[in-house]
Parts: structure tokens; sequence; C-alpha cells
């Protein structure tokens, strides 16, 4: 199992070609946007590797307006609601709550850690 | 099994410490130490908490360090790192400790400096803050901890329809708060205009909406029921404590206006102290930000789900109103201090229930509770304390 269970590097080769990875349990159907090595509702590690979808709405945003070393503020953060699962991601445009949004890319720190970002 | 007491209380002024981090943390021991009646050869075994020595100050493994500054070397010593619910982490494990009869007699504190003017500059210690965010799934978005909790925030806003003037509200109140408490370090009022007019650091929260960088100790003596009736110390007795995590990181939580860590910390803390939050008289709570008080007064049940906005501004969690929150001033005013805010929370409601809090006391209170939260809401440990009869 362990061979298969998704990795951040795969996730994140995976976000910067578009497409949007998270993990469905096999033994309680919960579908979780962040990868884990185990369900978080229930333990199991039975953890297959879906698509997320790429379209959503926003649940909550901020914009960020005093940012950490590495960052240019400000800048806008976001939990995408994609249904099943929410995602932590940088938001462009002026979406605000409840409103549609689409992934439209990555914002890439300068460790090379993607970040998914929605307009 | 035997009840542990807090018997001794102390710590600094929250503040600009130009001072090394045992030399700080001995003035609060030493407090502590003196409100007791013991010395470092009474104490059996030493809780600690710093969050962040290792990256702002080139310091770890502290724990030894600090007990030998202050005459307890050789007994066992525990550090704790919890984001900024630390100490009260050394807290709870000290009272556990105690309980069960493994020591008689602890010391548990916490110190940390986090001021520009002590140490790194605002985007580093930014920076470092974000570093209790998740490292793959949060932090490459450039999240903050203002921002984490203005993601919260803003939804609460979103549901119950709560403004950045009620927001602005418990600062107001914080500060006021403040004002009373000489060990402040925000010793004036503010008015809600002021705190609408600031620049914004992670919208909805403008400046004066988030506690502000500062350095600090803070330390209690614990001990069991039986060795504290011998001691000179006014005893507080440990009614309950409550630890819980949640989900990290937060787009996977169920539920982001809940902090259901807090909740599930205040139902095991209520549950083993037999009360319910209707017989709590006063609350220490974690107003990191003023939207975290927010949340934090219905998490623990002190009105009701969607008051929590409106709260401040109607003046029940005031001095004076129906449960009044934050006497010392809070993260908000008070300071915040990272690895001595859960302590620091002790020390003021151990004074409340002594009754020797001067300007800011809260008449007749028999129980209090202290709400201490860390990262993304992940952590959180809630701590009933009560009046020893």
């Amino acid at each position: 199992m362990s061979d298969d269970r998704l990795t951040h590097d795969e996730w994140a080769k995976a976000v910067r070609d578009g497409d949007l990875l998270g993990q469905q349990c096999d033994e309680c159907g919960a579908v979780i946007g962040s990868p884990k090595a185990a369900c978080v509702e229930c333990g199991a590690r039975a953890l297959e590797t879906v698509s997320l979808p790429t379209t959503g709405t926003v649940y909550t945003e901020t914009t960020i307006g005093v940012a950490p070393a590495g960052f240019d503020g400000p800048y806008r953060v976001a939990v995408v609601d994609l249904g099943e699962a929410r995602v932590l991601a940088r938001l462009e445009g002026d979406a605000a709550i409840g409103d549609a949004v689409e992934l439209a890319g990555v914002v890439e720190t300068d460790d090379g850690d993607p970040a998914p970002l929605f307009s | 099994m035997t009840d542990a007491q807090i018997v001794g209380v102390g710590m600094t002024d929250f503040g600009v410490h130009e001072r090394p981090l045992p030399e700080l943390f001995a003035d609060a021991a030493f407090e502590a130490f003196d409100d007791a009646g013991v010395d470092g050869p009474d104490v059996d075994a030493f809780y600690f908490g710093n969050a962040m020595g290792g990256q702002t100050e080139d310091d770890t493994h502290l724990a030894p360090t600090l007990a030998s500054h202050v005459g307890m070397a050789g007994v066992p010593c525990q550090r704790y790192e919890d984001a900024c619910a630390t100490s009260s982490n050394a807290f709870k494990h000290a009272v556990r400790a105690v309980e069960a009869g493994q020591h008689d007699v602890v010391l548990v504190g916490g110190v940390e400096r986090c001021t520009p003017a002590t140490g790194l500059e605002t985007p580093a210690m930014t920076s470092v803050f974000a570093t209790a965010a998740h490292r793959q799934y949060e932090q490459p978005t450039g999240l903050t901890f203002p921002g984490v909790f203005a993601l919260l925030t803003k939804r609460h806003m979103h549901d119950h329809g709560t403004t950045e003037e009620d927001l602005a509200a418990v600062a107001v109140k914080n500060h006021r708060h403040g004002t009373m408490n000489p060990r402040a370090q925000f010793g004036k009022e503010t008015t809600v205009e002021e705190v609408l007019e600031g620049p914004i650091v992670a919208d909805p929260f403008h400046l004066m909406d988030c506690c502000p960088f500062s350095d600090g100790a803070a330390a209690a003596v614990v001990a069991s029921e039986e060795v504290a009736a011998a001691l000179s110390g006014t005893p507080v007795g440990v009614a309950g404590v409550g630890h819980a995590t949640d989900v990290v990181p937060i787009a996977d939580k169920a539920e982001l206006t809940a902090t259901q860590s807090a909740r599930d910390a205040a139902a095991q803390a209520y549950a083993e102290a037999g009360i319910t939050a209707d017989d709590v008289d006063v609350v220490e709570l974690h107003d990191c930000f003023t939207g975290a008080e927010v949340l934090a007064v219905e998490a623990l049940g002190l009105v009701d789900d969607g008051e929590g906005g409106t709260a401040a501004a109607e003046g029940r969690t005031a001095l004076g109103g129906e449960i009044p929150v934050n006497p010392s001033g809070g993260l908000k005013a008070k300071g915040h201090p990272i690895g001595a805010t859960g302590v620091a929370q002790l020390v003021e409601l151990t004074e409340q229930l002594r009754g020797e809090a001067g300007d800011r006391q809260v008449d007749d209170a028999t129980h209090a509770l202290a709400h201490n939260l860390g990262g993304d809401a992940a952590t959180t440990v809630v701590s009933v304390l009560e009046v020893v009869a």
C-alpha cells in the first residue's frame, strides 16, 4: 500500500500540471484535500489517490498585508471548497465567500514548493 | 491520586526585555518560589515551555539550563513546544505528575522573546510564527498567523454577521482591562475608530486587532494538596485540565469557526471539574487576534454560537459584565511572549481567585478558566482553577 500512497512530491508535480490530487478512503469514503498517510476520519491506511475538481467556491478568504520574509504582500489566501474536500490556495481577483473560482496555476516559493492558485 | 494545587505564581512585565532568557526567567521563577514559600532544592521537577528559542535565539535544550540557573540543577526537566499553547501543555503534564504522586512540588514556566527590539525584525518573526502552519500545504501560500485567524474570522463574519466594529470592540475592552494591569505591555485605552484606522495586517484584522510581539516569562509552583498545606503560599485548586487537538491543516478541518479542539478540551475540563460554563466566574482566553476571542467565547460555551461577535460590544465580557473575559488585558494588551503565555494566564487567574487582582478584581470569583490555543487552532488546553475551601 505504501508504494501507492500519494506523496507531496507527486502532489506538487500534479498541481503544476493543472491536476489537483487528493485522496479517498477505501474504508469510510472520506475525501482528503491535503495528502496524508492515513484517513483523518477513520485512521485507515487504504487511501486511493483521486483527482479533485479544479473548480469550487470560496469558503473563506483573507488579504495578507504583513507578509513573511520571502513573500511580497498584499496577496490573497483562501480556503476553496471543492465539494467533498477543501484546499488552501492563493486567490487572484476579487472573488468573495461563496463565489465560484477555478484552478489557474500555481505560485512557487523560493524553496520550490507550489501552492495552488485559484481565480 | 491526590489533588494538585497552584501554591505560588510569578511573572515579569510583558514588553521589551534586553536580557538573556535565563535571567528573564529567573525573575518569574523566584517570584513564584517566594510566593509559594519554597526554594530551588524543594522542587522535584521542571516542566518548561519555550516555542521558538532554537529559531529566534539559537538556543535549545533550555530546560536544564534554566533549572541550573535557578537552583534546581539535577531535577528531571522537560521542555514543551506546542506553538502558542506551549506552557499550558507543560502545566497539564506537571498537574498529571503531581496527581499521580510522581512528584510533590514542581515548577512550571515559560519564557520567550519575540520583540523586534531584542530579536528578529517583523518579516523574519512572521516567518518563524508561520512555521507552526503545515509545511507542505499551508506555508507555500504565504499564510501568516494573523492570516489563519483571519480565515476563521471571515467565515464567522459571513455566517453570523460579525462586523469589523464588533472585532474592534474586543480590542477596546482588553485594552481597557490592560490599563489596570501594571504588567501589561499596552497600558493605554484605544477606541473602535483608532482600531479601524490602523493598517491591515490580514483582512479583517487591523494592526490593533492583533496582539503585539512580546518578551516575558511566567512561572507557577504546583504541589500536591498534602505538601501545599505545609507551605506558606495561598493555594488555588486545579479542578480540571482538558487538552485536545484538531486536524491539520485548516482546509481539512470539518468546521472552521468551531475551533473544535477548544470545544473538546473545554468539555474535558468541565467534566473533570464537575462544573458547566455557567459556573465560571472569570476567564483568561487566547485572544491572539480579536476574532480569536469571538470564536473562543462560543467554543467555551460562555455565549451561544453566533453571539460571540457582539459579546464584547454589548459589554457581556467586560469587567462588571456577565462573564468577565481577559481581565489581565489578555494577549491583546498584556502581551504574548509565546512560551510564557499559558502560564501567565494561570498567574492572573490565581491572583483573581485569591482576591489579589487589585482594580481588575472580579468579585467573589470561585471558578476561573484558562483557554490557551496553539497553531492553526490545532491545539487547545483548557484549565479550570477553583478556590480551595
